[in-house]
């Protein structure tokens, strides 16, 4: 392949990121961590993205994925360090890593979802959030097709569980409550 | 496809529970100077942070590792050894430039059919992919930037709106219907009204293995490098 002009490659760049990779890796990112995490990473993710750019796939979204998860990984671990860090000074409440949900609020939902293993959860999220199929979820997460799909029939019947003992639960103490009133 | 049933009440309220599903779009300045940070980073001699290297030179190996697999799995779509035995036998795909144009004149002429190119997409056989890279594919016998505008029966009929490489015609049609790889190259599954940038050979079988997909920027740079346009 013949050099490429610097310009061309940035406006090539800046149209990809524009019109393929910037809403879903908002999303993406959103889903996962606080808003200024988010904003964080958004930064650090396009910049691994351009400093990777010739390494990009034809089909760039899983693959852009997969950097957003690794640098939100690094930037949680720094944060859990700093955590510590500030443990030896200080008894504080560590922020939660996931906050500020913007859309409706299925609580039961997000409670059984956390009380799955984080690979468990985490494919969940990428199969019903980002929408993706076995093969792209097989990108981002660096695993083969075959082993997403047999892991995210476990995930499914696990989360179908969780949630049938939390909202059994949930309807235990409501006719608790309803009683003692 | 997403992996999931019509009407899966689990995926449904996964769904309904999506923390990102009202987040408004993206300031537009913001996204620009998301951009002019990320490519003031000269990629030549960028100084890599340690965090940022642990995250994604980690990553690295293992990357190529699952594209290394799909390359194997998108080798049995082959796109350099070929199978004909999809071709309709009435029309078969000439060698060379040449792509396979229906003669109108067979057809009613009251019917004006229209100057067809006609391709298929490669059956499965061994092969294997090369990265997708200009010079290969200035060697195509016709490209063409188009829109699907039906997909019938496994045939994909595109309307050209440039023709990159080889006689224009006022169709391009591809006949996916022996495709069953698609899923692995979904970079060649068509969908009607979607933009592609297709590129075939001269024995008439679609490029894949990223040759052909739906419209990129990228892709699209990858056709204005191999023909110059």
């Amino acid at each position: 392949m013949s050099p490429e002009h610097p310009d061309a490659r940035r406006a090539r760049f800046e149209a990809l990121v524009r019109e393929e990779l910037m809403e879903p890796l908002r999303r993406f990112l959103v889903r996962r961590t606080d808003r200024a995490m988010a904003d964080d990473v958004l930064a650090e993710t396009l910049l691994v993205c351009w400093r990777r750019f010739d390494e990009m796939p034809a089909q760039p979204v899983p693959w852009a994925y997969g950097v957003a998860r690794n640098c939100l990984a690094n930037a949680q671990r720094s944060v859990r360090r700093q955590e510590r860090v500030a443990a030896r000074l200080a008894v504080v409440d560590p922020p939660r890593e996931t906050g500020d949900p913007v859309g409706s609020r299925d609580d039961a939902l997000h409670e059984a979802l956390e009380r799955l293993r984080e690979d468990d959860a985490e494919l969940l999220r990428l199969w019903a959030w980002e929408q993706l199929t076995p093969g792209e979820i097989a990108t981002v997460l660096d695993v083969t097709p075959n082993a997403v799909s047999i892991r995210l029939h476990r995930a499914r019947a696990k989360l179908r569980e969780e949630l049938g003992k939390v909202e059994a639960r949930a309807g235990h103490e409501e006719s608790e409550g309803g009683i003692r009133g | 496809m997403t992996d999931h049933e019509p009407g899966d009440e689990l995926f449904a309220r996964l769904r309904d529970a999506d923390p990102a599903a009202s987040l408004p779009a993206a300031d537009p300045d913001r996204v620009a100077r998301l951009l002019e940070d990320a490519m003031s980073h000269d990629t030549q001699h960028d100084t890599v942070t340690e965090s940022r290297g642990n995250g994604t030179h980690g990553r690295s190996p293992l990357t190529w590792l699952v594209a290394a697999a799909a390359v194997v799995l998108i080798a049995a779509a082959g796109i350099f050894t070929f199978t004909n035995s999809g071709d309709d036998p009435t029309t078969p795909p000439t060698a060379g430039g040449d792509p396979s144009v229906a003669d109108p004149s067979v057809a009613d002429p009251s019917v004006a059919d229209p100057a067809v190119t006609e391709l298929t997409m490669p059956g499965a056989t061994a092969g294997r992919c090369m990265i997708p890279n200009a010079e290969l594919l200035s060697g195509a016998a016709y490209a063409v930037d188009a829109e699907a505008v039906s997909v019938a029966d496994g045939v994909v009929t595109l309307e050209a709106s440039e023709w990159f490489a080889g006689d224009p015609t006022d169709e391009v049609e591809v006949d996916q219907s022996s495709a069953d790889m698609q899923a692995l190259i979904g970079a060649t599954s068509f969908e009607e009204g979607q933009r592609y940038l297709v590129a075939g050979t001269g024995t008439g079988q679609v490029m894949v293995c990223g040759f052909s997909g739906p419209y990129t920027a990228e892709l699209a740079a990858l056709y204005s490098q191999a023909f110059g346009s």
